[in-house]
């Protein structure tokens, strides 16, 4: 009797061992075919064409401008406090993010912060899109109560004080207005919105106000002429791509184990990432609703819907007095697309660096990358507006499998880039 | 019919008009029953949701929310011309008295509604979407207020809707001890101590029926009707569920109370306010006999307010009957 049931336990045993391995088994991915290698390459950042114009921005080229806008960038003394700058938020070390749910500045920012690496390459910026160029970008936060909370007569005065900025400002655009006389030019603290600004302002000569507003439209442009050089750096996925596209199957050996080509095989294919997450920096810079939750006590986020109406009524929109461009070519802003379908919809984000720009979504309403995949996964009817994503069904091997890719998209930082970080 | 027959009859009978109100009724009979997705501000329609965001995720309900907890309310616009109004939002606590059935009068008639008032979203124009956020710290009974303002008019639409936070009724346990009561009834009657017990035929019918009114003396007889047919139907397994396939048993009846037998049936259904319809194609796969059928195959995917629309096809002709389904 005991003899049988040690012969069926030893049975079951096996079979159960047996199972195990035909689960976990490792299964070697196929060859890519010709098709595919042809996704890859438009995934590869050697794909990446050159930085596109900014006929809008003057300097957007010039490396004087783009010094300026560096030191700019990184100045605290641009906020109402002294003490925040771009970089507080946008921190070079993580890839020009500050790896919270939202911003941190003088106040809490209304949405996550997105990384400005690659941002040359899209139309629109902000996860809705509410700014048409880096340069009209950079001008908001400035101004922004919860962010760096000044106003663009404090800007101009932090110019016209330094002798640095005044001399590569005026080398570059002109002589500043004179914000010294505090009789023309009221001088205000606080930020660039609300009445104080407002009773400062409105007795101002129409004149005196376009001149300054030219002024700070100028040094937006430096700040996105430096913005412009943050271009992405190579990753193991590249380098990957690259042995696939040589055909160097020792090298590809050594650079992706089989879960990150499984991975990348669901990336491209059945997890449909690359409907969005297409091109060389892996976002079609397009705006969607995906259904993410809502930040907890607040409103779902409309997105788009409401970026598109703020982008045309932006006075330092493309088709604007301060565009350099006396085409005015702005097709975007021209044929830009607007209607319900935009509700609650936001910008998709490059995936280059995933892995260390956590938390994620529009207000960082997800902590890890596995939280996001499986949000992805199940696709979940959106709070308002639509959701564009149907559920993709991947098991749990296959999600880790994406994950797994998604590790591969890191670059190194050049920590000795910045000069004061 | 012998007797044995007759009293599960009565019981079955008994069961089935009973269990209605646990299921549509469990809402607490509110007339305009099916306007509870769709929020009407006078001829102004949107769809209406409510998602509890931190304690259900991405789960919609139509007014009624499981706890008190982070709500967001959200109108999607079907008329256009609320894009360009001024709305404003209000939930006050029911000191009406009126329940289901307050009215915008009964609002009007409170003295004070800033001190029964929980959130208040003054007048905003949302051209895309309009939602508000409130935090429910108690449950109860409250009641929505919405306004819509006419631009360039001091013309005023409001759309008043009760609701209830916190599930506070009493559950499903009636539904569990009735069936154990059939069962204990069925076996009594089957081995014949019922009979023994009795001893006599008319007596049967009295315990029967007694046995109906002592358990469900409060239910209210609930059921859609038409001028041809009344039909009551009941899921077995108690109310409807969510995301879960099963069936139910339609009881057919003439209006003078005789059970239709040998009809067709056709059934449909969905959701008005969402534009869709169910997500399976339920069809009556067995006639029980003494006018109940099987209905399988019926699955929701979603809470909220359902209609459910059986045709039944006799010779002497066919009749729709609407049945409101709150989920």
């Amino acid at each position: 009797m005991s003899a049988t049931i040690i012969r069926l336990g030893g049975v079951l045993a096996v079979a159960a061992a047996i199972v195990f391995w035909w689960q976990t088994r490792a299964v070697e991915p196929p060859a890519w075919t010709e098709a595919e290698i042809v996704v890859l390459r438009s995934l590869f950042l050697g794909s990446l064409p050159p930085l596109p114009p900014d006929p809008s921005n003057a300097v957007a080229d010039d490396p004087r401008a783009s010094r300026l806008g560096e030191r700019l960038f990184l100045d605290p003394r641009l906020s109402a406090n002294g003490g925040i700058s771009c970089a507080t938020c946008h921190q070079p070390v993580r890839h020009f993010t500050d790896g919270l749910a939202k911003g941190q500045a003088i106040g809490t920012s209304k949405r996550n912060t997105p990384s400005i690496v690659g941002t040359a390459y899209s139309a629109w910026l902000y996860w809705d899109g509410r700014r048409d160029s880096q340069w009209s970008q950079a001008l908001s936060p400035l101004e922004d109560p919860n962010e760096q909370g000044t106003n663009r007569m404090h800007i101009l005065r932090v110019i016209a004080g330094d002798e640095f900025y005044r001399q590569q400002y005026e080398a570059l655009f002109g002589p500043l207005p004179d914000v010294e006389d505090t009789v023309r030019f009221p001088n205000v603290t606080g930020p660039g919105l609300g009445p104080d600004w407002d009773a400062a302002w409105s007795p101002m000569t129409e004149g005196d106000q376009a001149s300054i507003n030219a002024a700070f439209a100028n040094v937006g442009k430096a700040i996105a002429a430096f913005e412009r050089t943050l271009a992405p750096a190579a990753t193991r996925f590249d380098e990957y791509v690259s042995a696939v596209a040589n055909g160097d199957l020792q090298a590809q050996e050594t650079l992706f184990n089989d879960d990150e080509i499984w991975g990348l095989r669901l990336f491209i294919g059945e997890a449909q990432c690359t409907q969005c997450h297409n091109g060389p920096l892996l976002t079609n810079n397009e705006f969607h609703n995906t259904g993410v939750i809502n930040s907890p006590g607040e409103l779902p986020d409309k997105g788009r819907a409401a970026g598109v109406r703020e982008v045309l009524a932006d006075p330092f929109n493309c088709l604007g007095v301060h565009s350099d461009d006396p085409l005015r070519q702005c097709a975007e802003l021209t044929f830009v697309r607007t209607g319900p379908e935009l509700i609650g919809a936001v910008r998709t984000p490059s995936l280059r660096n995933v892995e260390n720009t956590a938390p994620y979504m529009h207000k960082g309403q997800v902590a890890t990358l596995a939280e996001a995949l499986l949000h992805y996964n199940k696709a979940p009817d959106a709070m308002i507006g639509h959701n564009e994503a149907k559920p993709l069904s991947l098991n749990t091997r296959e999600l880790h499998q994406l994950e797994a890719f998604l590790k591969t998209l890191s670059a190194l930082v050049d920590e000795h880039q910045f000069e004061s970080m | 019919m012998n007797i044995e027959r007759a009293a599960i009859r009565l019981f079955v009978i008994c069961i089935l008009s009973a269990l209605l109100p646990q299921t549509a009724g469990a809402h607490g009979g509110v007339v305009e029953e099916e306007d509870l997705c769709i929020i009407k501000v006078n001829y102004l329609r949107a769809h209406f949701k409510v998602y509890q965001p931190r304690v259900s995720g991405h789960e919609q309900f139509c007014e009624d929310l499981p706890v008190a907890s982070e709500s967001v309310f959200v109108m999607e616009y079907q008329h256009d011309a609320l894009r360009s109004m001024p709305i404003d939002f209000r939930i006050i606590r029911d000191v009406t008295g009126k329940g289901r059935f307050a009215r915008m009068e009964d609002i009007e008639e409170i003295d004070d509604l800033d001190s029964v008032t929980v959130f208040y979203q003054a007048a905003l124009t949302e051209p895309d979407v309009f939602s508000v956020v409130h935090e429910f710290v108690e449950e109860g009974d409250f009641i929505g207020i919405v306004s819509a303002t006419q631009p360039g008019t001091s013309k005023v639409y409001a759309a008043v809707f009760p609701f209830e936070v916190g599930f506070t009724g009493i559950g499903y346990w009636p539904f569990f001890i009735a069936v154990l009561l059939l069962l204990q009834l069925h076996y009594l009657v089957m081995s014949g101590r019922l009979r023994r017990w009795m001893g006599g035929r008319s007596s049967g019918i009295v315990t029967g029926l007694s046995l109906c009114i002592l358990t469900f003396a409060s239910a209210d007889r609930v059921f859609a009707d038409d001028d041809t047919f009344l039909v009551t139907y009941t899921a077995p397994a108690g109310a409807p569920e969510i995301n879960r396939i099963h069936s139910w048993i339609l009881h057919v009846e003439s209006a003078d109370g005789v059970p239709v037998e040998n009809a067709k049936i056709e059934v449909s259904g969905g959701m008005p306010e969402h534009d869709h319809g169910l997500p399976t194609h339920p069809r009556i796969t067995e006639e029980l006999g003494d006018g109940d059928y099987r209905l399988d195959g019926i699955r929701f995917h979603m809470r909220g307010y359902w209609e459910i629309t059986v045709t039944v096809i006799t010779e002497q002709g066919s009749s729709v009957v609407v049945i409101p389904l709150q989920l």
